[in-house]
């Protein structure tokens, strides 16, 4: 902690995406107006470029720099590689729409890459101030582009919801940043007080915390902001109407990378450091233990997110807004992964939901048109034969979604619950949790299932014409579609990795 | 000297303020400014933390929250002026063209 550990090294990664936006917007002001193809081909390269930075940094195991800000860890590159991974797939399904929607080109590249240049720093912190930055460029990158659509109201009033819910949850996540701070204070120590994570979780595993209500009060402001933001129940009322109003690309970006980048910092604080620092609660003579608590309140939270997203999205008429309960319990179930602690099956579980989520929302895409227009259910009856290619890869991703094995959705399922199971040795609330997250995945059939029959076999109400699809959408769904198939037939690669680089942060410990 | 736990009292209770402005406020800029008092009640907790415990990383936290507040400001107030061009009202309650 006394070093200032500068390492250029360990945030190239960020470094990269932000120089490269900045450059796309410099060009696009200077040049009058930058061709989509131009500014489509930097960012593309400006992704790989920081894929490969983040890939240089393979094999360090817990360095931190920046006086401990920033730390190197098999959770931060795996996390790093699923957003890296969801910035290319957006930019490829986008990449036509943004001329065809005649929105402004340079500002959409460069807000997507400074939303992931955010994302990343979310996955990379190690302490409680860059976790707030990271969450912040992330938020107000997306907040803009959910408006990106200026003259539709549809999109200013996703813009307004979004913007004022995300602030409020922002000022949560603040408060309880704050009172654990307040909780971290130690007379004798250096520094006194910290936001550090390491040192917090030395600090709440020696029992030596200034105030157990403080650092409960903190836990559970945390605990709301998070959920806010990935958007768990109860604290989920926002997503369906920003998830509907925002451009489609946009909602497949919101759905999956700021869902997968709030899990990172979720899991960054509640899993590898309050999870791995049990201590017994023994304020005021009540005995109890903090990590217990905060276990068994992820549990009903998981239960509330998974059954409220199931039920309600059943009901839905809208497609985005049907996607966006889905999306619901599926952060109910990656939940289930991290109330039992384990945050390699939550990456598996956001690699997977990342895939298929952006593969089904590409062709929701291409079938609403121009200015989203057809979202309706009812729009996609009787199309399945029209357009038989798209009807079946969306086919594809709904089933995956739904869980039918050999596909990412069940893979990912699997893993969630497998680890609640094994859960359910010291804590038996996780068995009822692991038979209520399949009983709602059988639910969840019933609304994957009523798409794909309107499809195939109902009469089509309305004309349809087959779309003309780009070929940077075509890479993006191909990508999307052998994703999804490779993480449910061949996991091994994967899920050995995965496995290894728990083992290893567990160890260090 | 007033003891800390003052400070913090205050700090809450301001954040509550906040809090429940949102939620009962239709105008879009009050809740808006609700938000930045929320903001401000946790800085208040983050001073006097920081200046109790003799410790300066509080009190930088806070610049950090300052200025990432103006950069929402920013970004928020271009946002309810696009809807308000759309609109012309700055009512919360007329935004439902996105109930089912």
């Amino acid at each position: 902690m006394e070093k200032l550990g500068i390492s250029y090294q360990a945030i190239l990664p960020e470094t990269i995406l932000s120089l490269v936006a900045i450059a796309i917007m410099m060009i696009d002001a200077f040049a009058r107006r930058i061709e989509r193809k131009v500014a489509g081909a930097i960012s593309l390269i400006g992704l790989l470029a920081a894929g490969a930075a983040l890939l240089s940094l393979w094999g360090k195991n817990g360095e931190t720099s920046y006086s401990g800000m920033i730390v190197t860890d098999d959770f931060r590159l795996f996390f790093g590689l699923i957003f890296i991974l969801v910035a290319i797939l957006i930019l490829l399904i986008s990449l036509r729409w943004v001329e065809d929607e005649k929105l402004p080109k340079g500002e959409y590249f460069a807000l997507l890459l400074f939303a992931t240049t955010g994302m990343l720093l979310m996955s990379a912190a190690n302490d409680l101030v860059m976790i707030f930055l990271g969450l912040e460029i992330t938020s107000i990158a997306t907040y803009v582009l959910c408006g990106y659509r200026r003259n539709d109201l549809r999109s200013n009033e996703s813009a307004v919801k979004y913007f004022i819910l995300g602030s409020y949850s922002t000022a949560f996540l603040l408060y309880g940043i704050a009172m654990l701070y307040g909780a971290s204070y130690r007379a004798t120590a250096t520094p006194v007080a910290t936001t550090n994570l390491t040192l917090l979780k030395e600090r709440i595993a020696t029992g030596q915390i200034y105030s157990y209500e403080m650092l409960f009060a903190g836990a559970a402001l945390m605990l709301v902001g998070f959920g806010f933001k990935i958007a768990a129940a109860p604290f989920h009322v926002w997503s369906p109407d920003v998830y509907e109003g925002a451009p489609t690309p946009i909602t497949a970006l919101l759905s999956t990378g700021s869902k997968a980048s709030a899990f990172a910092a979720f899991a960054r604080v509640f899993v590898l450091t309050f999870a791995l620092a049990p201590v017994a609660m023994n304020s005021s003579g009540v005995p109890g233990n903090f990590q217990t608590t905060i276990t068994n309140v992820l549990i009903v939270m998981a239960i509330l997110t998974m059954t409220i997203g199931n039920f309600v999205a059943m009901v839905q008429t809208n497609i985005k807004r049907m996607l966006a309960y889905s999306s619901i319990a599926h952060a109910g179930y990656a939940l289930v992964g991290l109330a039992a602690g384990d945050w390699s099956s939550v990456a598996f579980y956001m690699l997977g939901y990342v895939v298929i989520n952006i593969g089904a929302f590409a062709i929701i895409e291409v079938i609403a048109r121009r200015g989203d227009k057809r979202t309706e259910i009812s729009d996609y009856a009787g199309i399945g034969f029209k357009s038989l290619g798209l009807a079946t890869a969306l086919s594809l991703f709904l089933l995956s979604l739904a869980g039918i094995p050999l596909t990412a959705g069940f893979m990912s399922k699997l893993l969630v619950f497998k680890s609640a199971w094994a859960a359910g040795a010291n804590n038996k609330f996780f068995y009822y949790l692991v038979v209520i997250g399949v009983i709602n995945s059988a639910v969840s059939w019933y609304y994957y299932l009523r798409v794909i029959v309107a499809m195939f076999f109902s009469d089509s109400t309305v004309e349809f014409k087959a779309p003309i699809i780009s070929r940077s959408l075509a890479t993006g769904l191909i990508i999307a579609i052998l994703g999804t198939l490779y993480l449910g037939i061949l996991p091994g690669n994967i899920l050995n990795a995965l496995e290894r680089a728990r083992d290893r942060i567990a160890m260090k410990k | 000297m007033i003891s800390l736990s003052w400070y913090l009292g205050l700090s809450a209770l301001l954040f509550t303020i906040g809090a429940i402005g949102v939620i009962i406020k239709r105008n879009v800029i009050t809740i808006f400014l609700c938000i930045e008092l929320m903001l401000n009640a946790v800085n208040l907790s983050f001073v006097s933390l920081s200046s109790y415990f003799k410790e300066i990383s509080g009190q930088l936290f806070v610049f950090i929250v300052m200025t990432v507040a103006a950069a929402e400001a920013a970004v928020g107030l271009a946002i309810i002026i696009s809807i308000f061009r759309n609109r012309a009202s700055l009512n919360v309650d007329e935004a439902d063209n996105l109930k089912m």
